[in-house]
């Protein structure tokens, strides 16, 4: 079942004197379950094409259509709210909010979007065994280390089993153990949620872990190649 | 989490800033509140001394009299008027009075002088007179005799500044001259030896006068002495007279201390060739509230018509009414200006949480969170920034408000005299809790909602896509 959509998207910036083509006719597919990397050097256009997947950034030709909607046909609170309840974000530096505790991160989500008490405590419980943090509950990200608190921007993602999770150079911060440490537990959750999670990266690491890996150079799409 | 919840944690990420700026509000309601109070509590300390030494609350009068101030717009004193007066429910009773004005002399000295009729026993409803006599006085004989005794620097220092002076109570006398608590005991006895006036009342018929401690300073008049008084009578009449002093007054106006004499009021009517008439009638109220007081001012004017006038406070103390008002004014400006500076400082507080925020609301509306809900949790982090300093300021100024209106500000000695030169009494009064209390921390907590504006603003213009970069 084909999640994500994209048909000939381009985004042009104009600076004061060219034109620049940061996404160059792109068309792609994802199916649900997926666990897709977007590689490229910097300035491929990684970063403006996952935003534009996620409604942050509209694209200035061609259409995106996330489970059949297309994001430009909707209104700036409809796209927000199509946002929370469909995709997840992981940022390249973490971003949790700093004033809740770990399991108030995780259950922000499913506050938002007025979950029961009982649903939202078994899922956030879930999520922090998952990621391994079940005995930080109540620490506040400042108390975490960059790994674990990735591991809660993972967990926070995930919380409200969204269509798909995008991934904006999620392992730039942190150390080897940690990344890897990471990359298994969405490897896991990928499987055992079959929720798609589509990485901009430039880590090896998690190039070799992906099932499928996109190549852009220069906004456009050099290389799609999918794994086994 | 809810709104409150996270914009209370909120507030406490950067605690230095959060307590700096309700510090800030705290002290514009602070200052504002005290500041208020002080002034509208002097002004009434003013209209008080005014109205119970002079003119009362409502006066009736012949209805030329306030215009043209002669004995012979005067009016009888019938029962009939008394009794339509009194027939209010707001009134307690009606005092009576003649007044005129004459050219007083004792020696070589004269002077253009009030001559103030009164009845001496109602008059205790009002201005109370005989409270107002005169208990010490600070001569020369007085000051060296004290001095000669074993007495502290500073009392001979204020005994100096205050040479003269007279003083119609123990505590006046002893806030003046700065007197400690602990002096008072050793030191008031030696004032009575050495420094204390024997005056007298008055009654009816007694042909007597009180004279205003300036006046007979400056006559040069004392208890048991003579003033004379020459005028113009009711129809053309001269009006003449000598009067025993029974007393001299402190009055709390110095500027008709300077120009007072009191007479019995049947012994001012036949000064002036007017028996059984009167210049006004003051009417004493249950209650003197101002909305009471404008009430019963209506009824009355209804009730009781030609050839009588019914005169307010306001009317009959227009300069100083006006005096105070534009006094009030400057008042209100100053503290407009408190609230600028307050209103930057809160505003700088706002135009940094929003800038340093910038991409934590870029990622919170990237992951799902409206817009309205992320300025919802703002305006309530502006509201505890506000609410806590305006709580923290009611709660310190009110204490001080209410030891204050308890606890007058008396002038130091040495400025004291200048105030006094200036023709006001050298006090400070605050005003009792009142409207001001309220509208002075709305006006701050208008101030807080406004400054809001601004995140609330940058909020629903927020680019998330540029936010995140930030």
């Amino acid at each position: 079942m084909k999640v994500l959509e994209l048909f000939n998207v381009h985004k042009v910036y104009n600076t004061t004197h060219v034109e620049v083509h940061a996404v160059n006719d792109v068309c792609l597919e994802f199916e649900e379950g997926e666990f897709a990397a977007i590689v490229g050097p910097s300035g491929s256009g990684k970063t403006t094409l996952l935003n534009m997947i996620g409604g942050l950034d509209m694209p200035t030709e061609g259409r995106i259509l996330v489970n059949s909607t297309d994001l430009s046909t909707l209104k700036s609170s409809a796209i927000i709210d199509f946002r929370m309840r469909n995709i997840g974000f992981v940022f390249q530096s973490y971003n949790l909010i700093p004033v809740l505790t770990a399991k108030e991160n995780i259950e922000f989500i499913m506050n938002l979007q007025k979950w029961p008490r009982k649903k939202r405590d078994k899922r956030t419980m879930e999520l922090l065994k998952a990621v391994g943090l079940e005995d930080r509950v109540d620490s506040r990200p400042a108390q975490l280390s960059g790994g674990q608190q990735q591991r809660v921007a993972v967990a926070r993602a995930l919380a409200s089993k969204p269509r798909f999770v995008l991934a904006d150079e999620p392992t730039a911060n942190l150390d080897t153990k940690s990344t890897e440490n990471l990359l298994d537990i969405m490897e896991k959750l990928n499987r055992e949620e079959n929720i798609t999670f589509i990485f901009s990266t430039h880590d090896a690491r998690v190039v070799k872990k992906a099932r499928r890996v996109i190549t852009l150079e220069d906004g456009k799409v050099v290389s799609d190649e999918i794994r086994e | 989490m809810k709104n409150y919840k996270m914009a209370w944690r909120n507030l406490w990420r950067n605690k230095r800033r959060t307590v700096i700026t309700a510090s800030s509000v705290f002290f514009a309601v602070f200052f504002a509140l005290v500041m208020r109070s002080l002034q509208l509590g002097t002004y009434d300390s003013m209209y008080k001394n005014i109205i119970e030494s002079y003119s009362g609350y409502i006066q009736v009068q012949d209805e030329d009299f306030w215009e043209n101030k002669i004995v012979d717009n005067v009016f009888k004193n019938s029962e009939e008027l008394r009794e339509k007066i009194t027939a209010d429910r707001n009134v307690e009773d009606v005092i009576p009075r003649f007044e005129s004005f004459a050219l007083a002399s004792s020696g070589s000295r004269s002077k253009g002088v009030m001559v103030m009729g009164i009845d001496p026993e109602k008059e205790k409803l009002l201005s109370d007179v005989e409270d107002k006599l005169v208990k010490y006085r600070l001569t020369d004989e007085a000051i060296s005799a004290i001095k000669s005794e074993e007495i502290p620097a500073y009392l001979e220092k204020n005994m100096d500044l205050f040479h003269g002076n007279s003083y119609s109570s123990d505590g006046r006398l002893q806030i003046e001259l700065g007197i400690k608590e602990n002096d008072e005991e050793y030191l008031m006895p030696l004032f009575e030896k050495y420094a204390s006036v024997k005056n007298g009342y008055f009654s009816m018929g007694d042909n007597a006068a009180l004279v205003g401690d300036r006046l007979a300073r400056y006559l040069g008049l004392e208890r048991g002495d003579t003033i004379i008084l020459v005028g113009q009578a009711y129809h053309g009449h001269t009006a003449a007279g000598k009067y025993v002093i029974k007393g001299i007054v402190k009055i709390p106006n110095p500027d008709i201390e300077n120009k007072i004499v009191y007479l019995p009021v049947d012994v001012c009517q036949t000064l002036y060739y007017a028996d059984g008439m009167l210049t006004s009638m003051v009417v004493h109220l249950m209650d003197d509230d101002d909305d009471a007081i404008n009430n019963t001012l209506k009824r009355l004017d209804s009730n009781i018509e030609s050839p009588y006038r019914i005169l307010g406070w306001k009317e009959m103390n227009e300069t100083l009414v006006q005096q105070l008002d534009a006094d009030n004014k400057s008042g209100i400006i100053m503290i407009g200006i408190l609230y600028l500076v307050i209103a930057f400082g809160v505003f700088g507080t706002v135009l940094m949480m929003t800038a340093e925020r910038r991409r934590e609301f870029g990622v919170l509306i990237a992951i799902g969170m409206q817009k309205t809900k992320m300025a919802g949790v703002m305006v309530y982090e502006m509201l505890y920034i506000g609410l806590l300093g305006i709580l923290a300021g009611v709660a310190i100024a009110l204490p001080s408000i209410i030891y204050g209106y308890h606890h007058p500000i008396h002038f130091p000695s040495k400025f004291a005299k200048i105030w006094e030169e200036y023709g006001f009494e050298p006090v400070m009064a605050f005003q009792w809790i009142d409207k001001y209390f309220l509208s002075q921390s709305l006006v701050v907590a208008i101030i807080v909602l406004v400054a809001v504006i601004y995140p609330v603003v940058k909020i629903r213009n927020l680019k998330e896509v540029n936010a995140i970069k930030a």
